[in-house]
């Protein structure tokens, strides 16, 4: 397709377009306005029925805890097939990869390894920070999750890939990733074998504004914490070993086919 | 604030054209990690701190690493086979 003819086809679709945007631009509603009655009242019923003060956590892991179940299973599931495309003929190796043959090791100057240790360390510790205090402030499982899994790529920056595969173990990560979406679904029949609904708060509530408030919810949390940190850590390792690989498996089969 | 979450959008949006109007892959990854961050501090402006967190690691972090470390493993596959290709004496 000629530039000429992209630009016709654009300025079509924008005359065929633009009435309905505007319609719908001119009929939005005020900036910040939220008619729905939904969120008002869980700001308004929310500590009072389960004692935390971060709605967003209420909501995730209570009120609509059943939708974050299906999520925390779709990561894993997205997770698993990544795993497993990538690793393919790969198969799940100990031994820490040689460097690429041919390719040049740039030295990482002082500064950045250092920022990069000071940062690691530090970005983790908060990523537990956050995913701890899901019931009191703004976070949660999923935000802590992903900051400690950044954090892990903080010390690959600080110590090199090979410094950074050492400390990854993969059957952990796997394992973190397994075990806490299952902790998540185990919480769910915990309630069932109560004799209560699915996922129905069968713990002590506790005080508002403390740490451990929240009953269930908590450990629903920590579930979430543990699949989200174990499984962008897959990932993160799946993809960076794609880089190293001279792929002697596929070298195989080529020679094979 | 009435000024801030203004300032902000224009932000977005300049950052946002910026990803699409970059064309070489590895600069567009970084104009992507911008436009994450303009997009977490537009909703920690707007008070949504928690999609504010997620957005920071996952948009400025995560994404963009997976796209870097896919542009890597395509060079490094192109380069092992113009080697192959040389080796064996075809012209690639």
């Amino acid at each position: 397709m000629s530039p000429r003819v992209r630009v016709l086809l654009f300025a079509l679709a924008v005359l065929c377009l633009a009435p309905a945007f505007a319609h719908v631009a001119l009929h939005l509603p005020r900036f910040g306005a939220h008619p729905l009655p939904y969120g008002d009242a869980i700001n308004a019923a929310g500590t009072r029925e389960r004692h935390v003060t971060n709605m967003v956590s209420a909501v995730n892991f209570d009120y609509r805890g059943f939708d974050t179940l299906g999520e925390e299973f779709m990561l894993l599931g997205a997770v698993t097939g990544t795993a497993t495309l990538l690793r393919g003929t790969r198969g799940e190796r100990k031994e820490v990869p040689q460097q690429v043959p041919g390719r040049p090791v740039r030295a990482r100057s002082d500064a950045v390894v250092l920022v990069a240790r000071l940062m690691g360390t530090t970005t983790v510790l908060f990523g537990v920070y956050v995913a701890l205090h899901a019931m009191t402030t703004p976070g949660g499982g999923f935000q802590g999750g992903v900051i400690v899994s950044s954090g892990l790529l903080l010390v690959f920056l600080a110590e090199g890939y090979r410094g950074w595969r050492r400390a990854m173990r993969s059957e952990i990560l796997d394992a973190c990733e397994g075990s806490g979406a299952t902790l998540y679904a185990l919480c769910g029949f915990a309630s069932m074998l109560a004799g209560l609904p699915f996922l129905q708060n069968i713990l002590p509530l506790g005080k508002v504004k403390d740490l451990f408030a929240g009953g269930l919810m908590l450990v629903e949390n920590a579930g979430v914490a543990f699949a989200v940190a174990g499984g962008f850590a897959v990932l993160f390792l799946e993809f960076l070993e794609e880089t190293r690989v001279e792929a002697d498996g596929d070298d195989e089969e080529e020679k094979e086919a | 604030m009435s000024v801030l979450i203004p300032l902000l959008f224009l932000l977005v949006a300049v950052t946002g054209t910026g990803v699409a109007l970059s064309r070489v892959p590895r600069r567009q990854v970084m104009a992507m990690a911008a436009n994450g961050m303009a997009l977490a501090l537009l909703f920690m402006a707007l008070q949504a701190p928690d999609v504010a967190f997620a957005e920071i690691a996952v948009g400025t972090a995560a994404l963009p690493l997976l796209f870097l470390v896919v542009l890597a493993s395509v060079r490094a596959d192109k380069a092992a086979k113009a080697e192959d290709g040389a080796a064996a004496g075809d012209p690639p």
